[in-house]
């Protein structure tokens, strides 16, 4: 028993030394480095919870749904209400949907290190996916996912300094997948119009953006990983 | 002798077995140690400003979502005391169908919030970003120039136009926002920092806005329900 113990840590050790390696390395000693590391340290927390936080947050509405279904078996007006709410779900992006679409894909270009050009153009800004999105609900999308995040009727896209974030401060990082479901060709014709998204094609050839699309018989997008909460707007009448 | 060597071969066997979940284990918490520092890695790169500014924005994230999810809790509780009474709670139901309208644009809605009149034209990029402003601080429904606005209504510049769902709009500009005025008020005072650099902007609380105008909900023709 007593050799069993002592390979098991001295393996666990060996294999964790690496690791106490690993995290010692970017440790600082000064006041300002070690605020750094307490800033980072707090997003991640922040982070963390987020994720945990949504996770709740879609196991609730799994339990609200199922009364709801349950309810709805109850009762004949409660399963005409039903039918109308499961309807204004899908429409809200509360629900997973698949079908055909068009995949757009695009990613930081290079860096031309040239001091004449500042313009930070070879990045991908929170605007270019914006306009992305909107060109594509212009070309008849019926759903759309950037990064795999649902964009829905409260979705909003801005920086936090360089972090583009999107929904409930989900943040993106390159290379960027923009998804949509709908007509291939409609959603491509829209997508390869010269007179849309004019700057960033521009972009794309100078600073080698990546930015392609690419039409798909079968597409699948996820459901939006939050809900929405109503405290102002009172329906009329 | 057989069983000496029976013994010695279990002992053996069992040995190995916990050097492999002790190896596991290990690589287990490097794995997971190395993730971190991906992560990590990707802050470090980033300013302290772009960090706090992070921060502040899970921080508001964070609580928007324990705030949904005592709404849900809520909403479960309501709906199960319903069921094991013996019966359905119609109106639980049916006031989940109004919000999601509300949020869809499928219904008119009244509250309070702000009025923005821009007195000149902007682009379609300037708008964007007053709207995703004014979302993050909580805007609720959006009307421009007698236009509802959801985040799916495609906004563009054609040669100087903007259009909104298809539909040009001129200046001035109205846009109304209902939302907590007091969380408005200081994302639009930002945005219009920024514009009145070129254009007048004026923003007026109101306490009762109405925003009468609906958006017909687009049918799901190639899409389908379920991954």
């Amino acid at each position: 028993m007593t050799v069993l113990a002592s390979v098991s840590l001295a393996t666990f050790l060996v294999t964790g030394l690496a690791a106490t390696q690993f995290r010692s390395q970017p440790l600082a000693s000064s006041n300002r480095l070690a605020r750094d590391e307490a800033l980072r340290q707090s997003v991640n927390q922040l982070e963390d919870q987020n994720r945990a936080l949504k996770a709740r947050v879609q196991a609730l509405q799994n339990e609200v749904k199922a009364r709801e279904d349950e309810s709805a078996r109850r009762s004949s007006a409660v399963q005409q209400v039903k039918a109308l709410l499961d309807e204004q779900r899908a429409i809200a992006g509360l629900t997973a949907l698949h079908g055909p679409g068009l995949t757009i894909q695009l990613r930081d270009g290079v860096d031309p290190n040239d001091p004449a050009d500042r313009s930070l153009g070879w990045t991908i800004h929170y605007q270019d996916l914006q306009d992305i999105v909107s060109l594509l609900w212009a070309s008849g999308a019926e759903a759309v996912t950037v990064n795999g995040q649902r964009v829905v009727p409260t979705t909003s896209f801005h920086y936090a300094g360089v972090n583009i974030l999107i929904n409930n401060a989900n943040r993106l990082t390159g290379p960027y997948t923009v998804t949509a479901l709908g007509d291939p060709s409609t959603l491509a014709n829209g997508v390869g119009d010269p007179d849309q998204l004019a700057e960033l094609k521009s972009r794309n050839r100078i600073y080698r953006l990546g930015l392609s699309w690419l039409r798909s018989t079968r597409l699948s997008v996820p459901a939006y990983d939050a809900t929405f909460l109503v405290k102002n707007a009172q329906p009329l009448g | 002798m057989l069983n000496h060597s029976a013994d010695r071969t279990a002992r053996l066997q069992r040995v190995i077995v916990v050097s492999l979940i002790g190896l596991a284990l290990g690589f287990l918490v490097v794995v997971q140690l190395r993730s971190q520092a991906v992560v990590a890695r990707t802050l470090a790169a980033q300013d302290d400003t772009s960090v706090a500014l992070l921060i502040n924005d899970l921080n508001r994230a964070n609580n928007q979502l324990i705030q949904q999810a005592a709404a849900l809790s809520q909403q479960e509780t309501q709906l199960r005391q319903a069921l094991t009474a013996g019966g359905a709670d119609a109106q639980a139901i049916s006031k989940e169908l109004q919000t999601l309208r509300a949020v869809t644009g499928g219904v008119p809605v009244h509250g309070p919030g702000l009025q923005i009149r821009i007195m000149g034209p902007i682009m379609d990029f300037e708008l964007q970003d007053l709207l995703n402003s004014l979302r993050t601080a909580g805007g609720e429904a959006f009307s421009l120039n007698g236009s509802r606005m959801i985040g799916s209504t495609p906004i563009v510049s054609q040669r100087n136009t903007l259009m909104i769902g298809g539909h040009a709009v001129s200046a001035p500009l109205v846009l109304l926002v209902i939302g907590d005025p007091e969380q408005l008020e200081p994302a639009a005072d930002l945005s219009a920092s920024s514009l009145q650099t070129r254009v007048q902007v004026d923003i007026q609380r109101k306490s009762d806005l109405t925003i009468t105008e609906v958006i017909s909900a687009r049918p799901l023709i190639y899409a389908q329900l379920g991954r």
